[in-house]
């Protein structure tokens, strides 16, 4: 597992710093997670910490690009619903956060993942609001693992984004892989040479 | 007619509901596991599994919603925090967890199934046998 660690370590300090809605935004009870997110606009560092495994609470720092700011965010998440059979999950989650500049930044939004050994799928759609302006980010997430791997095996996902905000107004669909194994997992995308990257670490 | 068919029905829902619940609690022989399995895998995996233990007690567990490997993590942090758990072994393909526990350890059923809920997926089934 050693390589591993180096393996995020490494990619961490490669890639420039950016945000929007994580997957998995809770752990479970008593379990910690810790993100790093960049693409195009914005990156960030997460933290969460879930009580129980209906919610979880964290803090974020965003380092938006778009509109060259610094700013810290106290985010939670909820668990809606959720859905286990013996082949599928199946969840739906709320999310908000309120940023540390001043009362007039929030966000909030709501997420949804579906998900087998094979195939996974996920949306979102969140609304931040600023002091200058108020924008808001929808994201649609389409998968499938080429192979169907054990536990503790590397995991490899081949995967579809497609991404709109409210500022560009336009749709990004770009490709990207997931690879996960033991606590740590990775998601490379690029399009348009904008790095779309998301590391994790549960613990 | 219906007075004939009635108490039939009724009689046949209890015994399927006793087994059910019998299935859940029940500690078992060699031979009763394998008949309950009804898979070569699942009993392939027991073996693996039990090869170098003894005096112990398995649990096996049928677990709904365990579709991710990133997402089972905290099955097996949780249940190594018991200090009597001695083993874990989760199977994605089974869709099962076995863990073993020292033979002094009173199993707590819905205690597991607390266990499996706090970590996001559902345990169904619950079988325990004793090596």
């Amino acid at each position: 597992m050693g390589i591993y660690k180096y393996l995020i370590v490494i990619l961490v300090l490669i890639f420039p710093l950016s945000n929007e809605v994580y997957a998995r935004p809770i752990s479970w009870s008593g379990g910690s997670t810790f993100m790093y997110k960049t693409d195009s606009m914005k990156s960030s560092y997460y933290y969460h910490y879930s009580p129980l495994y209906r919610y979880s609470l964290g803090v974020e720092y965003v380092n938006d690009r778009h509109f060259n700011d610094q700013y810290f965010n106290l985010r939670g998440t909820y668990l809606l619903d959720r859905e286990n059979t013996k082949s599928s999950q199946r969840n739906f989650y709320i999310t908000g956060g309120l940023s540390t500049k001043s009362s007039d930044n929030f966000i909030y939004g709501i997420q949804g993942d579906w998900e087998t050994r094979r195939l996974y799928s996920a949306i979102s759609h969140t609304n931040q609001h600023t002091k200058t302006k108020d924008f808001s980010e929808s994201e649609i997430q389409l998968g499938i693992a080429p192979y169907l791997g054990e536990y503790d095996d590397l995991h490899s996902w081949i995967m579809v984004k497609a991404k709109k905000n409210t500022i560009d107004n336009d749709w990004n669909v770009y490709p990207f892989v997931k690879f996960f194994k033991g606590d740590f997992l990775i998601e490379l995308g690029t399009k348009n040479s904008h790095w779309d990257i998301h590391y994790m670490i549960r613990f | 007619m219906i007075k004939k068919i009635l108490p039939i029905v009724v009689l046949v829902s209890c015994n399927i509901y006793a087994m059910d619940k019998m299935h859940e609690h029940k500690s078992l022989n060699n031979d009763e596991y394998k008949t309950i399995t009804h898979s070569s895998d699942a009993n392939n995996m027991f073996v693996e599994f039990t090869t170098s233990l003894s005096n112990m007690q398995i649990v096996v567990v049928d677990v709904n919603g365990m579709v991710c490997d990133f997402c089972a993590r905290g099955i097996e942090k949780t249940f190594y925090n018991d200090n009597d758990v001695k083993k874990v072994k989760v199977s994605l393909e089974q869709g099962k967890v076995l863990i073993a526990y020292s033979l002094n350890k009173k199993v707590d059923l819905d205690e597991i199934k607390n266990i499996f809920l706090s970590n996001g997926q559902t345990a169904t089934d619950i079988i325990i046998k004793n090596i």
